[in-house]
């Protein structure tokens, strides 16, 4: 009993539970002390995750770093950042965030955060270039559909859900290397985020499903049945982009131009100069880009035109994406 | 720093600081941090930023590549220069008068 309240002490004393549960993401092991029902579970050994989610008091360490009064500051060995009536984090060495909960944050927010910004600074604390966007399988190749918010990437890819083309990630899209220098792309978690006219316009039903915090009309629906959970080489890169007009059109991005467009496509972008990872960022685009296709699909900004762009997906895809 | 913008086989030349570098395939592509500009030097291109990892002179850049490349000293020379002259104008090298040696 001494024993057990010591380790209570060690970890804060707002703490309600320091069980862990395991789950898998990213091709991560993740040991978590907060319930993440998003996460598929699995049944390992705590010694073995890669990475573990822990409850902690950051108050002290947040008011040390935040000399700049910027939200993100460097730590020892990583980041913490701050996000107002919800909680701290802290994300260090590839392997550890920390999460200090404010009184009232609300524990699906905290998760919103969690899942995202955290993982994506985690992601490439290790080495993984995060992409913003969707991605599916074709042929046994994973292509990547990214843009601005709004733009149509979560809708492209239940398009392509619908004709049985597995989903691999729906919001962060993780990318590395294999000792061979060919771009793999890792499934992130089975979750699929809908706006609701895309739901209307698959023909789900919106009321199945549960709304995302704070996002108004945008569903997560699980896709466990029809998620990929094996890692896949990246076969090319899609960049939605709305215009005027009543044309979709395909162009292929030159060389150059792709690398503007992965620096503008990475999630969490404006952290890579924090993180110092300019350099590696820019080597690894370089590797990704010579290996793949890259490509901008203009499509009108009016009108439902997720059809004619999936079959001109899959047409250049049968061509051969160069 | 240069005079008057003319390149010679004197001069010394150092990388900027500030550039990202990388290679692609058989080429050197580089993104200056500056600018935000990126480029692609190319395969001898790309073995010319190698050369000039720590300063060395024209001289020096040309007598490596005669002995690595078929080319004659004269034809090598003249395209090294025109192509550090374009690297000089994006300001992604310096180019500086050697000590003891006369620009001629």
């Amino acid at each position: 009993m001494a024993y057990l309240l010591h380790v209570r002490k060690g970890v804060g004393t707002m703490i309600p539970s320091i069980e862990t549960t395991n789950y898998e993401a990213f091709g991560m092991r993740i040991a978590s002390q907060l319930a993440l029902p998003e996460l598929q579970r699995v049944y390992i050994d705590d010694a073995y995750a890669d990475i573990e989610i822990q409850y902690g008091d950051l108050t002290r360490v947040w008011a040390e770093a935040a000399i700049a009064r910027n939200s993100y500051n460097l730590i020892d060995g990583g980041i913490i950042f701050t996000i107002p009536d919800t909680a701290i984090f802290s994300v260090e060495e590839g392997k550890r965030i920390t999460v200090s909960p404010m009184e009232n944050g609300d524990s699906s927010r905290i998760r919103l955060f969690l899942l995202g910004t955290c993982m994506g600074i985690l992601l490439m604390q290790r080495g993984v270039l995060p992409l913003h966007g969707s991605a599916v399988i074709i042929e046994g190749k994973a292509y990547a559909f990214v843009g601005d918010s709004g733009a149509g990437k979560s809708t492209l890819a239940s398009a392509f859900l619908g004709k049985g083309y597995p989903l691999v990630s729906d919001d962060v899209i993780a990318v590395s290397l294999d000792p061979d220098g060919i771009p793999i792309v890792t499934p992130s978690y089975p979750q699929q985020k809908l706006w609701q006219e895309s739901i209307d316009q698959l023909g789900l039903a919106a009321n199945q499903y549960q709304p995302l915090y704070g996002r108004v009309n945008k569903y997560a629906i699980p896709v466990a049945s029809a998620f990929h959970t094996q890692p896949v080489p990246l076969g090319g890169v899609f960049e939605l982009c709305k215009v005027e007009g009543e044309e979709t059109k395909l162009c292929e991005i030159e060389r150059l131009g792709r690398f503007p467009l992965l620096v503008r496509h990475t999630y969490r972008n404006a952290l890579i100069s924090l993180l110092q990872l300019e350099q590696w960022h820019f080597a690894t685009s370089a590797a990704v880009i010579s290996k793949i296709g890259v490509y901008q699909l203009q499509r009108p900004s009016a009108g439902f035109t997720v059809q004619r762009m999936a079959a001109q997906i899959l047409e250049l895809t049968r061509k051969g994406v160069s | 720093m240069m005079a008057n913008g003319t390149l010679t086989m004197g001069h010394i030349i150092a990388q900027t600081k500030g550039n990202l570098v990388s290679n692609m395939d058989n080429d050197k592509v580089l993104m200056s941090i500056n600018s935000g500009k990126y480029y692609n030097l190319g395969g001898i291109g790309g073995k010319i930023w190698e050369l000039i990892e720590t300063p060395v002179s024209v001289e020096e850049i040309v007598a490596a590549l005669t002995v690595e490349y078929e080319v004659g000293t004269a034809e090598c020379s003249s395209q090294v220069l025109a192509f550090l002259h374009n690297l000089l104008q994006e300001q992604l090298i310096e180019a500086n008068v050697g000590a003891g040696i006369h620009s001629k």
